[in-house]
């Protein structure tokens, strides 16, 4: 009884008195070094876009596949991780009333254990040690140094992991009977994916360690690709829900309106967490040796996603129409106009969420078997990959800045700081219009991927994939400009922007909407449920690669 | 009276265009037919590189 009343008098006082100052503190270092890895990894995005378009033959002391490989890490995993915990830590401190004194700990030493992780990994590529790609699987092996920085990163994230599962339970302890807030819910959701996501890969890696240091002749290269490719498919969902967290939450608030349903957002999040990670071997649909039947059940399990993808995408037109009516939208579709497009706090997330339109059905022909032999080796994927973490993913990340710095720092969004975010959501969407957009293309044509810029001897084919690559290149220029300007922003915005409160934007729901049903809490069963699917897709095909083994592989460096 | 009782229907009328969804229902199609096309486009590629 006590503790709920501390509990609650903590929740008052942090309304009252605006954001936590150690909370924001820890934020603030999380997204500091995020947008640094954005910004290094992002020169780096330029150098190879322009070496892979034959504009640019880099020096001899540094290759196309150590660029790729860093280019990949830092901004896969780095720069989207250390953004997401900065963002999540924020909300879940702004609606459970503060982070509990430990796991603002367990952040802090997370915090470390990644920055070790990340240097350690990034010493080992500039040694030109470890050009094994940004998904490190063998037979390409790196210096066992590469793979334990990798395992402290993944120690980091974990410490995160536990630290939001402890404040979201000391909540509900103290909160009995009563729904968590919408935005901690989905924080639950991308912890609770992340940890149970990233023990395949972490497995993965602890198998490479030995391996890689000579104590193991050979490794089973299949079961490590399934391991890295049940952590990697998830990996793409779990930015899925970081992004949607903030469109179901924070967009309707800034535009205006309300929650569309505060229900359906929960269950979408849960059925990303339970239908998520047997979705590894679309990624493998060309490897031998996995039965058809097991491919079918992942094509299906990876294309149930677009279930709660629909539901999402009608949400949040109800959300636009509903709050483009209110301000005198007309006719069926006359709401749109009234949007607030000058807002770049609801453009970067509006253009991220209409990129996911064409991200999303790349994704299904991704996952189809048949089409999947057209684009599998190809530049499409890479195009995909852009569009849908590059676009929907990035851009709003790049909109949850416009608000979440200034709250954490106790500024203000100035009106031209605004219109700066608009150029660069402009730059941004052009940019990669034409990058991905050439990708696409091109790889429909038969571009290979994960390869430096070649004419094959001047081969007919190739030559005509030339123009692509150019659109390529000057898209990857115009990102860079946008990257530089996002940097700018964010740390402008962080220390020189004018004092001042600004609010931490969580939409509300309608007022007739019915109360939220206490069982969507039920996260023991879901957890159950999820391990029963992952069991159902993994159990099998691991155990078969395991006793039918195909010959293990060597070490292989090929540079 | 009769000017009262079109008011109220007026408003009725506004309440109820504030409420709509069909705009929504219109675009989530639209986005179902973007995942259609996209798909029988390279379904078609495939088709044609048999």
């Amino acid at each position: 009884m006590e503790q709920a009343i501390q509990s609650t008098l903590r929740e008052k006082a942090n309304r009252a008195l605006g954001v936590n100052l150690k909370d924001a503190k820890l934020s603030k270092a999380y997204l500091s070094v995020s947008f640094i890895t954005l910004l290094v990894g992002g020169i780096l995005g330029l150098l190879q876009g322009l070496e892979r378009s034959g504009l640019l033959e880099l020096p001899a002391w540094l290759n196309y596949y150590q660029v790729l490989t860093a280019h990949g890490i830092l901004l896969i995993l780095i720069f989207t991780s250390t953004f997401t915990i900065g963002y999540l830590y924020a909300g879940v401190s702004h609606t459970l009333g503060g982070l509990l004194p430990k796991v603002r700990k367990m952040a802090w030493t997370g915090f470390v254990l990644m920055l070790i992780g990340v240097a350690l990994v990034v010493i080992t590529i500039v040694a030109n040690e470890a050009s094994v790609l940004y998904t490190f699987y063998p037979p390409l092996a790196a210096s066992p140094v590469f793979y334990i920085g990798l395992v402290f990163v993944v120690l980091g994230i974990w410490s995160c992991c536990f630290g939001v599962f402890i404040n979201y339970n000391h909540w509900r302890k103290n909160h009995r009977g009563e729904v968590t807030p919408l935005l901690a819910f989905f924080a639950m959701g991308v912890f609770v994916l992340w940890f149970f996501g990233s023990l395949g890969v972490t497995t993965e890696v602890l198998t490479l360690i030995p391996w890689s240091l000579g104590w193991k002749e050979t490794i089973n290269v299949m079961v490590s690709r399934t391991l890295f490719w049940s952590f990697g498919h998830t990996l793409v969902n779990i930015w899925y829900i970081v992004a949607t967290s903030a469109w179901y939450v924070v967009v309707p608030k800034i535009i205006g309106g309300r929650v569309f349903s505060d229900k359906l957002a929960r269950l979408v999040v849960v059925l990303l967490v339970i239908l998520n990670i047997p979705g590894g071997f679309h990624h493998q649909i060309i490897d031998p040796g996995i039965s058809e039947s097991v491919k079918f059940l992942h094509v299906f399990m990876s294309i149930s996603i677009a279930f709660p993808s629909l539901m999402t995408a009608f949400a949040m037109f109800a959300v636009f129409e509903r709050a483009g009516r209110k301000l005198g939208g007309k006719g069926l579709l006359g709401w749109f106009k009234k949007l607030p497009w000058g807002d770049v706090r609801f453009l970067a997330p509006m253009v991220a969420m209409i990129a996911f339109i064409p991200a999303g059905a790349g994704g299904i022909v991704n996952t189809s078997n048949q089409m999947n032999q057209v684009i599998h080796n190809t530049l499409w994927v890479v195009g995909h990959f852009h569009l849908t973490v590059g676009t929907s993913v990035v851009l709003t990340f790049f909109g949850i800045c416009y608000w979440l710095i200034p709250y954490l720092a106790k500024r203000k969004l100035t009106p031209q700081m605004n219109k700066l975010g608009v150029i660069q959501t402009i730059i941004w969407t052009v940019g990669m219009i034409l990058m991905s957009g050439s990708q696409h293309l091109v790889g429909l044509l038969g571009d290979p991927r994960r390869t430096a810029f070649t004419t094959y001897g001047d081969h007919n084919t190739a030559l005509s994939w030339v123009p692509y690559e150019y659109v390529m290149g000057i898209g990857a220029t115009l990102l860079l400009i946008g990257v530089i300007i996002q940097v700018y922003a964010v740390f402008n915005m962080m220390f020189f922007a004018p004092k001042g409160e600004t609010e931490f934007p969580i939409g509300e729901p309608e007022d007739d909407a019915l109360p939220t049903p206490i069982w969507m809490e039920r996260w023991g069963l879901w957890i159950v449920l999820m391990l029963m699917v992952v069991a159902m897709a993994y159990v099998v095909p691991v155990v078969d690669f395991i006793v039918n083994a195909p010959p293990g592989s060597p070490p292989i460096k090929t540079w | 009276m009769n000017t009262t009782k079109a008011n109220i229907s007026k408003q009725q009328e506004g309440a109820d265009d504030v409420k709509s969804l069909k705009g929504t229902l219109v675009s989530t199609g639209i986005v179902g037919a973007v995942i259609v096309i996209m798909w029988v486009a390279v379904f078609w590629l495939y088709m044609t590189r048999l």
